[in-house]
Formats: structure tokens, sequence, C-alpha cells
């Protein structure tokens, strides 16, 4: 068995162009695949990981409040005690914070937008300070009573600076406008989609402004360890909620701004809650995850016929050759299985290394890149809502990827091998080709 | 030795072969009827093209008969499986090709070992001495570690015949085994495959031009298109040979 490993070591020593072209070509496109994947996951990371973190928990309890039946406010009242049972009810919780919501018109002396309005404790916060990347101010001043956290676009839009005064205007249920000054503490980078929507008050601030009780907020969000653990946190506080008295909406796998139209519509009135995970909240970008996808996909696949064509290529001019030495081994009296364990291990062989060597550098570029703080156009950061690129690189995939190009590349590389195992040793042997 | 006493080695009955050339068909045997007993030292004689190394392919199970019977140690070789006849090939039957047909990324010692591997009945030393023994015989062991597109033909000539006789096969075809050795170095390796005759009583078929070679054997078939002419025996195809070369 020994001397099958070395004829098959040596056959690719010997030929060592063909080897190493074709070793090339399956690192070459496992090199790729790693990156793609890299960047595809990356950006996927990223995404999440700021609209988790500034957009939603991985688990949320909202709800809301209605005075009338026409007439609803994205609140939950009471929110101590629910998070009270919360923490009790969800052991796999890593933090938990509060957030107020709220649809304001921010004014400056020279234009104004509307955008989301969250109210945060930054103490209270450590997701954010991971995501946001500060350009000017800090995240601590929100700490201090009407204060504001722009993006830098909005600050662009506004033309104000850290610590100019802008108004944030909220029209209130009695329909009325409530208004109140706040002074720029921070602006951040922006961060995509986010950052054309979004500012930040501290929660103190979002509470005055919409004349809320200090025991008022939007949502209550659940950060988990481990992201897998949403449908079962989800599902369990459906149910202990429930046994708690509160009353529960129906699920609705929605942004909480796009329920307003329905829950308007509904005769109830007082407090409801709704509990929501981090997919229903982002699912209006989710379709970018999905072209995404499917975009990686497509490459990943043209790529692999391209690169099975060429194996296919290569192998098969060089079959003359090696039709001869599987006639000979035959005629010899080695067994046509025997024959081809060997070349099976000669692909196996050069696909393990090829994928292996292309792995490593996959991974080399993927650090490279994000080593190199490389900024991404307008357009994707939108999307991928960051505007430096990242790729991450799952351990798992890498050696999925592999796996599967070897097993492709092996599969294409034995054809030959077993057409001519099939042959009569003469006419293997005697093979002009 | 009365080789009439023993069941033949080789039985061949009405054997046909034809080659398909697309349309043509070119038919290389026409009905060969020949036997070899245990212990004979034979000779196939004739032209080029008379197809004596079609009737050693068939002999040595590395081609099939178009129609007839190939009998090789008792067993109709159309009845064996493939795994059957690859098992003959290995434990039976030596050859010796007429183009050499060593492994190239292979060295002369592990060329000639390899049969002893896929025999699997030695262990390493023993496959070690008898393979060195081998070499030794044939004059190479110099040659060891080279591949054999460092060596002349007839260097390769030599390895082809080290790794027919490495197994010590009841049977050795050999194609024109001296058909690239100068004079000396092919009396030294007729001597040496008579000498396993005698010793071992290893049954030879060999086809060749070559009247000196034809001179050790106990019988020279001759085959002339396809057919066999008859069956002389050394001093006779010797006489034959002068006759029709003049
Ligand atoms: N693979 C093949 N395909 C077609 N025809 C073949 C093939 N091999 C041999 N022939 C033909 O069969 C006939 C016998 O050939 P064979 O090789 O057996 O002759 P030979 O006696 O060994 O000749 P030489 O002394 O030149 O080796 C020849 O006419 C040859 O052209
Ligand atoms: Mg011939």
């Amino acid at each position: 068995m020994l001397q099958l490993l070395l004829i098959a070591f040596r056959n690719l020593g010997t030929h060592r162009r063909r080897t190493l072209l074709l070793g090339g070509a399956i690192a070459g496109v496992t090199a790729l695949l790693v990156v793609l994947m890299g960047l595809s996951t990356g950006m996927k990371d990223t995404m999440l990981r700021s609209a988790t973190t500034l957009a939603t928990g991985h688990v949320n309890v909202g709800g809301f409040y209605k005075v009338t039946a026409g007439q609803s406010a994205p609140v939950v009242t009471g929110y101590p005690k629910v998070i009270e049972q919360v923490r009790k009810d969800v052991p796999e919780l890593d933090y938990i914070v509060q957030r107020g919501r709220g649809w304001v018109k921010v004014v400056s002396e020279v234009g104004s937008s509307q955008v989301g309005l969250g109210g945060i404790d930054v103490e209270a916060e450590p997701g954010i300070r991971k995501v946001l990347q500060i350009k000017e101010g800090s995240l601590d001043g929100l700490k201090e009573r009407d204060t504001v956290l722009l993006f830098e676009k909005q600050a662009k839009r506004l033309e104000v600076k850290v610590g100019d005064t802008v108004t944030l205007s909220a029209p209130t249920l009695r329909g009325t406008n409530n208004t109140v000054d706040v002074r720029v503490a921070a602006i951040a980078a922006n961060v995509g989609l986010m950052s054309d929507f979004n500012i930040f008050v501290p929660n103190s601030t979002l509470r005055s402004l919409y004349q809320l009780k200090d025991d008022t907020t939007g949502a209550i969000y659940l950060y988990l360890k481990d992201v897998a653990q949403v449908p079962a946190v989800q599902a369990r506080l459906r149910q202990t909620l429930a046994a708690a008295g509160h009353e529960l909406m129906d699920n609705d796998p929605r942004a909480f701004w796009m329920k307003f139209e329905v829950v308007n519509r509904e005769g109830w009135t007082g407090q409801k809650l709704d509990i929501t995970n981090w997919e229903d909240e982002i699912s209006f970008i989710n379709w970018t995850l999905t072209a995404l996808n499917g975009l990686t996909g497509v490459l990943i696949f043209v790529l692999l016929v391209i690169i099975c064509v060429g194996i296919m290529n290569t192998l098969w001019i060089a079959i003359r050759e090696r039709t001869r030495e599987i006639g000979t081994l035959r005629a010899i009296g080695m067994q046509r299985t025997r024959v081809l364990a060997m070349f099976v291990f000669e692909a196996l062989t050069l696909g393990f290394l090829g994928t292996l060597a292309g792995a490593v550098i996959g991974l080399a570029v993927c650090l490279g890149i994000n080593a190199a703080d490389i900024s991404v156009p307008e357009v994707v950061a939108v999307f991928i809502m960051s505007e430096k690129l990242n790729l991450a690189v799952n351990a798992g995939s890498v050696v999925g990827a592999m796996l599967f190009i070897t097993a492709c590349t092996t599969a294409i590389s034995l054809i030959p091998s077993f057409l001519a195992a099939r042959m009569k040793p003469v006419t293997a042997m005697h093979h002009i080709g | 030795m009365n080789p009439a006493a023993k069941a033949p080695i080789v039985s061949i009955t009405n054997v046909t072969k034809d080659y398909n050339l697309g349309k043509v068909v070119v038919p290389a045997l026409r009905g060969v009827d020949l036997q070899v007993h245990p212990g004979e030292f034979i000779s196939i004689a004739g032209p080029s093209g008379s197809g004596k190394t079609t009737l050693l392919n068939l002999i040595g199970c590395v081609d099939t008969a178009t129609t007839g019977v190939v009998s090789v140690a008792g067993q109709d070789t159309k009845q064996l499986s493939e795994r059957q006849l690859t098992n003959l090939r290995l434990h039976t039957i030596g050859f010796i090709f007429q183009s050499f047909n060593l492994v190239s990324v292979l060295t002369v010692f592990q060329n000639v070992e390899f049969p002893l591997l896929l025999q699997r009945k030695l262990d390493k030393a023993q496959r070690r001495e008898r393979v060195m023994q081998l070499l030794e015989q044939v004059g190479l062991a110099g040659h060891a570690k080279h591949r054999p597109n460092e060596l002349s033909g007839g260097q390769r000539q030599r390895v082809a015949v080290a790794r027919a006789l490495v197994t010590r096969p009841q049977l050795v075809l050999a194609d024109e085994p001296t058909a690239n050795l100068d004079s000396v170095t092919g009396q030294h390796i007729i001597d040496l495959m008579k000498e396993l005759n005698q010793k071992e009583g290893t049954t030879f078929i060999f086809s060749t031009h070559d009247a000196k070679v034809m001179n050790h054997a106990n019988a020279v078939w001759r085959l002339a298109d396809g057919k066999i002419l008859d069956r002389l025996s050394a001093s006779e195809a010797q006489r034959a040979m002068a006759v029709g070369g003049h």
C-alpha cells in the first residue's frame, strides 16, 4: 500500500508543471471562495451588529399604548417591572437596555430633517460603544440632559458641530408639537442606512419631549449571549409575560413603525406588549442579505465550473502517458481497484494541498483587507451599515469549501484514470492519443 | 523428460485474433494451435508482423482472443473474471514486453520490487535481497537508484527482464528480450533464463529473430502471416533459417 502512495507522490513530483498548474488553480479558487465568503459573512456580520445595536435587540419587548382606539403610542408603560420579570425568565441574557423611541423633526439654523429618535441611557449601553465610532465630541456627553448624538451625514446637512444647539420637534397625541433644544454632544461616523434616519438623545430628554412618565419607555432590548437562543427566548417570554397578566399583541414579524396602521384600526385601548426579534425589526433591509447571498452563490458556481473545465483540460492532455502507465501496472498484475485507489489518492492529495494553500492565502487576504482598513463606496456602506470593509471568516465554512472543492476536482480528475483502468491492459499500454 | 507426461501449461486451440481498425479488420492470428508443457524453453520465430507479439499478449492474459480457447495453467482464460486474470498475471506469469513498459516515476529498484509488493508474500528484507540479487544478475546493481529515463535501451530491457523474473513465475513470456542488447549481454540474459529454466523448471516462451537465441530453445515454432508453419528443433530451425537466408 505504501508503494501506492509513493507512486502517487512521485507522479505529482515528476509532473511538476502540471501539479503546480492544477494545484495553483485549485488554490486560487479556494482562496477566492474564502475571500468571497469572508466578504459575504463580514458584511452580514457588520450589518447585523450595527442594526442589532442601534435599532433592535436580539429580542425586543415593545408595544403600544392606546388612549383611545385610534390613537397609539409605541411605548411600554411600567417597564421596570417588565425588565425585572425578563431578567428572571431569561438566563441566556447578556445584557438588557431600554430605549425610548420616537419620530421627530431636527431643526438647525440652516435646515431640518425627519428622523427616528432613540432615547438611551449611555451608561447602561455596553454595545453601542463598540458599534459607534465617535468622530467628534464623546459618547459620555450624552450623560448630560438635553444633549444629542448625530451622525456625520446629518451634522453636515444641518451644518452643526459639537456644542451647537438644534431643536427637536415632535407631534404629540394631542395634536400639538412639543419642542426641546438639545446640544450636540457627539458626532458619530456614518453607519449606512441607520445614519440617515436615526439620532440619539438621553432617555430623560425623550421623556420630557413626549411628556412620558419615568416608568415609561419605548422598548426593552434583550441581548443574548448566543443569537441561536432567540426563538426559544421569544417563545418563553410570550408565555411568561402573558402569565404575569400582560396583554400581548399577535406575532407580527415587522418593524414597530410599520404597525401603527394595524394597531390604530383595532378596537382595544390601554397597554399591549409586542415581542419581536432582530429579524423582524430589520426585515426591511433583509433583502440585501438575500441578494448578497445569491450573488456570492452565482459567483462561486461560475468559478467552480471554470476551474473544473480547466482541470479536465490539463488532466486529459496527460491522459496518454497516464493511460500507458495504468496499462503497465495492470499487466504486471495490479488490480483495477488498487489502480483506482492510487489515483484517487493522488487526486485527493493534490486537492487537499491545493485547497489548504488556497485557504491560507484566502485567510491572509481577509486579514490583510481588515488590517488595511479599506473604506467601501457609499452605496455599499448604506447597506452594510459600516463605512469600513470587514471580512469575517467562519472556520466551518472554510473547511466546507475545502472539502467541496477537493471533492469536485477529485471527481473530475478521476474520469480519465477510470476510463483507462477499464481498458484491456494491452490497449492501455499501447495507447496513443 | 517426456513433456507429454504433464498437462500443458499453455494450450491454444484454434485461436484467431482480429484487430478492428475502424472499417478495416486486420487478421493478426488466423487459427493457431499450440501447446507448451511445463519446463519447456520455447522460441516463437517469424518475420515482423507475423503475429508474435499478438500471440504472446494472448498467452499473457493482457489481451483476449477473437475466437478459440486460450488456456493458461489449466484455466480457460475466457472463463476467468477480470480479478482472476489479474491474479494469474501477478502470480503465474512474468512478462517482458517488447517496449519494456517500466513505470517512469519509480527507480530501477522500485520497478523490480513492484510485483513483489503486489504479491504481499515477502517482507521488506526478503524483497530487498531478491531484487538486488536479480539486479546483480542482469548487471544493474549499480543502477538501482536510477530512474528508467536515465538508462539506455539495453539497460531498460534488463530492468524489464528482472521485473519479470523477480516473482519466480511458472511461466515467463519474453517479447524479443535480446533485441536491444549487444551480443555479450544478450547471451548473458539468455544464460540467466536457461539457468532458471533448468534449476527451477520455469517455462519460457520468447519471440525472437535471433538465430543464436533460438539455439537454446527446446523447440522453435515458426509463425508466418498469423499461422503456425511448423514446430522445429533448434538445429532444424537453424538449418531452415540458413536456407531461408540464401
Ligand atoms: N493494436 C493493433 N491494432 C491493429 N493492428 C495491429 C495491432 N497490433 C498488431 N497489429 C497487426 O497485427 C499483425 C501482427 O502484429 P504483431 O505485433 O503481433 O507482429 P510481430 O510478429 O510481433 O511483429 P514484430 O516482429 O515487428 O514485433 C500486424 O499486421 C500488425 O500490423
Ligand atoms: Mg512484436
